[in-house]
C-alpha cells in the first residue's frame, strides 16, 4: 500500500496536486474577496477606528 | 438604534502587565543571545561552568525570545487590540490573571531548568513535560479568555486580525501537543514518542510554524490593527488582507519539511515542502504590500513619528525575510545555505526586524494610552530604531556573508570533484571569525537600542497613572439571520465539497490500485459537480461565506480543519510506512544502556545546537564524512538528532574515527586537539559520574516506544553498563588517561563511538 511512498514513483504527483490544491484555494478566495460589496469592505477596513469617536480612558483604574 | 446604552471599561491591566513583561524578558532574551554569539568568538566566555555553556543558553535565548518576549508582546496585543474590536470587556478577570502569572511562571521554569541542561533535546521544544502541560494549561486559558470575550462582543462583524487571532491559537495549540507527545522516565526527563525520520518531521513541521503562527500570524494581527491606528487611515486593501490570510494559513501549514532537504527524508516530502514554501512568497508579500501601502499618504509622518518609523521598517522585514525563507527552500540553494549561518541570519531578519521592531513600535504607541501620558521622549525612541536597524543590518550582513562562505567552502571541491578543497572544517570557522565578531557588534547595538527602550518606558510610567479605556455601546444582540450553527456550517455544499476532495485525494494518493481508481474518479466527480453548481448556487455559497465570518465558532472550527489537513497528509504516512520493520538497506542497532546514558549526556550539553547528525545525499557531504546517512539509521532515536547547524562537523559517522583517548582529550581541551576550535571545555564530564539507576526506567520507556530491547532486568542493565565502562576505562588507562569508569565522559564516549555503526537490511526478495 505504501511501497509508492517508499520508492518515490509518483512523488511527482504530489507536487502538481498541492500546487493545484493550493491554485484553487487561492482562486476561490481571491474571487470571494474581489465580489464582497464596496460597503461591506468599508464597513470592515474601519473597524479599528469604530471606538476612537467615544473611547475614553479612565484615570481611576 | 434599539438596545440599551452601557459603559464598558477595558480591562487594560493585562494589557500593561503583558507589556511589561515584554520589555523586561526581551532585554534578557537578547543579552542571552550577544552573551552565546560572543561565546563563539571567544570559548573562554563559557567560563568552563557547566550551566554557562553555549549549548545549555543557546536553548534559553531561543524559548525567551520566542515564548518570553515575542508572547508577552502577542498577549498584550491581542488583548488590547480584541476587546476594541469586539466591543466588549475580556470575559474574565480572573482568567486573564491566571493567564498573565501563569505565562510568567512557565518563562521562570524555562529559565532555570535550562541552564541545569534540563531538556527534552528537540529545538524551541527543549522544555521538560511538567513545563510542557503548564504550556497547554495557560493555551487553554488563554482561547477560552479569548473566545468567551468574543460569545460577548457586541461588534457582529469579524475583523481581520481577529481571524489571525484565532488562527495562532487552535494551530498553536495543534502543533505543540503534536510536537510534545512523550513518555516520561523521571519526573524531570522522558522521550518523544516518535523517532528517527517521524521525529524529524513532526520537529520541522511543529518548528517552522511556531514560526508561521507564533511569530506571524499573530504579529499580521497586530500589524492589522495598529499599523492604521498609527497612521490615522483604514488598511490599504481589506480584500487583500482576506486573500492573505486564507492563503497564508492554508499555504504556510505545509512548508515544515523545507528544513530537512537533501537529507534522509522521502523525497516526496521534500519535493512538497519546496512547493509549499515557493508558493508562500505570494500570500507574503500581499500581506507585506497591504501593510506599507497603507501608510500612503502618511509617509511624510516617518519623519518624526517613531511609531511609524519602526512599523515601516517592520514590514520591510517582513517582505524581505519572507522573500529569503522561499528561496532557501529550493534545494540547490539550500545545499549551500542549510547548516550555515545563513539560516541564523534569515532568523534574525525575521525576528529582530520584524517581531523586535513590530514590538517597539505597538509599545511606544501604547505607552502614552496605557499610562495616560505623552511618551517621555521621542527623541530616546529616535535613536532606538536607528540604533537598532543599524544593528540589524550589521547582523544580518554578517551572517549572509558568514553563511555564503561556510556553505562555499565546505562544499569546495578539486580535482573533478573527487576531493575536498578545504578537508580541515576548523579552516572554514577560522575563515568567519571576523563575519561572527560583527554579528556580536551588531546584535550589541540592538541590544542597547531596546535599553533605550526599557529606560524611556521607565521614565514614561514613572509617576503616571494607569488608565483603562472605557466606550460607550448600545447593547444589542446579533441579528437571527446572521447566526451560522454547526450543522449549517458543515452540512453546507462548500464543505461537504471540501471533505469531499480531500477524502478522495488521500484516497488517490495513498490508496492501492482499487482504492486509488476510486479516489482518482470521485476527485474528479467532485470538482466537476462543484463546478456544475457554481452559476446557480453561488449565491447562496457566498452567503454561507458571509455568515461564516460573522460566527466565531464555525469559522475557527475551519480554520482548524484547513491546517490539520496539511499536517495530517504529511505526518500520518510518515509515521505509518517509516517503522524499522519497512526499512531498507541500513537499520540501527539499539543503544547499550551505557550508550543510551551517554546519548542522555550529549543531548543535556546540547551538542546538537552545533553538531548534526545527518550526512546530506549530497557529494561534498559524502566526501566529508562519510557515507550519506539512511534513513533506517537514525529509526531508534528519541529525539532524533539530526540537528539544524554545523557550527562544528557532522557526527553521523564519527564512532571508530578517533580512538577512545582523543574524544577525552577533545572534551577537556578542545584545542589541545583541534587548534583554533571554538568549542567550550567540558572538565565536569571527568569529574561527575553518570546516574545508572535511572536506566532501567529509560530502557523500559525505550521498549514501550518499540525500540527492540530484550526482556533486560535492573541488574543486568548494570552488570551491561559497568562491564563496557571498564573497557572504555581500561583502553583510556592504555592510552595514559586515568579516569573512573563511572565517569560521565565513558559513557559519552561510549555513545560516540556507536555513531555511524548500523547493519545491513536482509531481505528474502526486493521490493516491488
Amino acid at each position: 500500500m505504501f511501497k509508492r511512498l517508499i520508492l518515490e514513483d509518483s512523488s511527482v504527483w504530489y507536487v502538481i496536486t498541492a500546487f493545484v490544491t493550493a491554485a484553487t484555494i487561492f482562486l476561490t478566495i481571491t474571487w470571494r474577496a474581489l465580489r464582497m460589496p464596496r460597503t461591506e469592505v468599508e464597513k470592515f477596513a474601519q473597524l479599528p477606528f469604530t471606538t476612537d469617536a467615544n473611547e475614553r480612558h479612565d484615570p481611576h483604574a | 438604534m434599539s438596545g440599551q446604552k452601557i459603559t464598558i471599561e477595558y480591562n487594560d491591566r493585562v494589557v500593561r502587565q503583558f507589556l511589561l513583561a515584554t520589555v523586561i524578558w526581551g532585554a534578557v532574551g537578547m543579552l542571552v543571545g550577544v552573551l552565546i554569539a560572543a561565546q563563539l568568538n571567544f570559548w573562554q566566555l563559557n567560563f568552563a561552568t557547566p550551566w554557562l555553556t553555549f549549548g545549555r543558553l543557546r536553548p534559553l535565548h531561543t524559548n525567551a525570545v520566542i515564548f518570553a518576549f515575542v508572547g508577552n508582546m502577542m498577549f498584550a496585543g491581542v488583548y488590547y487590540s480584541t476587546q476594541r474590536l469586539v466591543k466588549a470587556r475580556l470575559a474574565s478577570d480572573f482568567l486573564s490573571a491566571l493567564h498573565f502569572w501563569g505565562w510568567q511562571f512557565i518563562i521562570v521554569c524555562a529559565a532555570v531548568t535550562l541552564p541545569l541542561g534540563l531538556t527534552r533535546g528537540k529545538e524551541y521544544a527543549e522544555l521538560i513535560w511538567p513545563i510542557n502541560l503548564m504550556v497547554v494549561l495557560i493555551w487553554v486559558v488563554f482561547a477560552v479568555n479569548f473566545f468567551w470575550t468574543l460569545a460577548r462582543r457586541r461588534e457582529p462583524a469579524l475583523y481581520v486580525a481577529i481571524w489571525f487571532y484565532i488562527s495562532t491559537i487552535v494551530t498553536i495549540a495543534m502543533l505543540y501537543i503534536v510536537n510534545h507527545l512523550s513518555i516520561p522516565t523521571s519526573l524531570l526527563h522522558s522521550y518523544p514518542v516518535f523517532s528517527g525520520v517521524q521525529d524529524a518531521l513532526v520537529q520541522w513541521w511543529y518548528g517552522h510554524n511556531a514560526v508561521a503562527f507564533f511569530l506571524t500570524t499573530p504579529i499580521l494581527g497586530i500589524m492589522y490593527y495598529f499599523l492604521p491606528k498609527a497612521a490615522e487611515r483604514p488598511v490599504y486593501s481589506y480584500r487583500l488582507s482576506v486573500v492573505h490570510f486564507w492563503s497564508l494559513v492554508f499555504v504556510y501549514i505545509w512548508a515544515g519539511p523545507h528544513h530537512l532537504l537533501n537529507t534522509a527524508l522521502p523525497g516526496w516530502l521534500q519535493n512538497l515542502g519546496m512547493t509549499f514554501s515557493l508558493m508562500l512568497w505570494a500570500p507574503s508579500w500581499g500581506g507585506m504590500l497591504n501593510g506599507l501601502l497603507t501608510l500612503r499618504g502618511a509617509w511624510h509622518k516617518l519623519r518624526t513619528d517613531p511609531v511609524l518609523k519602526f512599523y515601516a521598517a517592520a514590514v520591510t522585514f517582513y517582505g524581505m525575510s519572507t522573500f529569503e525563507g522561499p528561496l532557501l527552500s529550493i534545494k540547490s540553494v539550500n545545499a549551500l545555505a542549510h547548516y550555515t549561518d545563513w539560516i541564523i541570519g534569515h532568523v534574525h531578519a525575521g525576528t529582530l526586524g520584524w517581531n523586535g521592531f513590530m514590538a517597539a513600535g505597538m509599545i511606544y504607541w501604547l505607552l502614552p494610552r496605557l499610562w495616560n501620558k505623552p511618551l517621555y521622549s521621542t527623541a530616546l525612541a529616535n535613536l532606538h530604531f536607528w540604533i537598532g536597524t543599524v544593528g540589524i543590518l550589521l547582523y544580518v550582513a554578517a551572517m549572509w556573508t558568514s553563511g555564503i562562505t561556510q556553505g562555499l567552502m565546505l562544499n569546495a571541491t578539486t580535482e573533478h570533484g573527487t576531493v575536498l578543497a578545504y578537508p580541515n572544517f576548523l579552516d572554514t570557522l577560522n575563515t568567519i571569525r571576523p563575519m561572527m565578531l560583527m554579528r556580536v557588534i551588531g546584535g550589541g547595538l540592538y541590544l542597547a537600542g531596546w535599553f533605550l527602550l526599557v529606560y524611556n518606558f521607565y521614565r514614561t510610567v514613572k509617576g503616571a497613572a494607569p488608565v483603562n479605556g472605557t466606550i460607550e455601546v448600545y447593547d444589542e444582540a446579533p441579528a437571527p439571520d446572521a447566526k451560522l450553527s454547526l450543522a449549517g456550517t458543515f452540512f453546507s455544499a462548500p464543505t461537504v465539497f471540501w471533505f469531499l476532495a480531500v477524502g478522495f485525494g488521500s484516497m488517490w494518493m495513498f490508496g492501492t490500485d482499487l482504492v486509488s481508481t476510486a479516489g482518482i474518479v470521485g476527485a474528479v466527480a467532485c470538482l466537476i459537480a462543484a463546478f456544475a453548481l457554481v452559476p446557480s448556487r453561488s449565491k447562496a455559497w457566498g452567503g454561507w461565506y458571509e455568515k461564516l465570518l460573522l460566527n466565531a465558532l464555525p469559522f475557527t472550527l475551519l480554520v482548524f480543519f484547513a491546517v490539520v489537513a496539511g499536517g495530517l497528509i504529511q505526518i500520518i504516512p510518515t509515521v505509518l510506512v517509516q517503522k524499522a520493520k519497512n526499512v531498507e538497506d541500513r537499520i540501527q542497532t539499539p543503544y547499550t544502556p551505557l550508550e543510551l546514558a551517554g546519548r542522555d549526556i550529549y543531548i543535556r550539553e546540547g551538542c546538537y545546537l552545533c553538531h548534526s547528525q545527518m550526512i546530506r545525499t549530497l557529494v561534498p557531504d559524502i566526501l566529508r564524512y562519510g557515507d550519506y546517512s539512511r534513513l533506517g539509521e537514525s529509526i531508534y532515536d528519541h529525539p532524533f538528532q539530526w540537528g539544524s547547524k554545523r557550527t562544528g562537523p557532522d557526527l553521523a559517522r564519527v564512532g571508530v574515527k578517533y580512538p577512545n583517548v582523543w574524544h577525552l582529550r577533545h572534551m577537556e581541551d578542545p584545542r589541545a586537539i583541534s587548534p583554533g576550535s571554538n568549542m567550550p571545555t567540558y572538565p565536569w564530564l571527568l569529574n561527575h559520574s553518570y546516574n545508572a539507576s535511572v536506566l532501567p526506567a529509560k530502557i523500559k520507556v525505550q521498549r514501550m516506544l518499540g525500540v527492540p530491547y530484550g526482556p533486560l532486568t535492573a541488574q543486568q542493565i548494570f552488570d551491561s553498563m559497568d562491564e563496557q565502562a571498564k573497557g572504555i576505562a581500561k583502553d583510556l588507562r592504555t592510552a595514559g588517561a586515568y579516569v573512573d569508569s563511572d565517569k560521565e565522559i565513558v559513557a559519552l564516549i561510549s555513545y560516540l563511538q556507536t555513531l555511524g555503526k548500523s547493519l545491513p537490511v536482509i531481505t528474502k526478495s526486493a521490493p516491488r
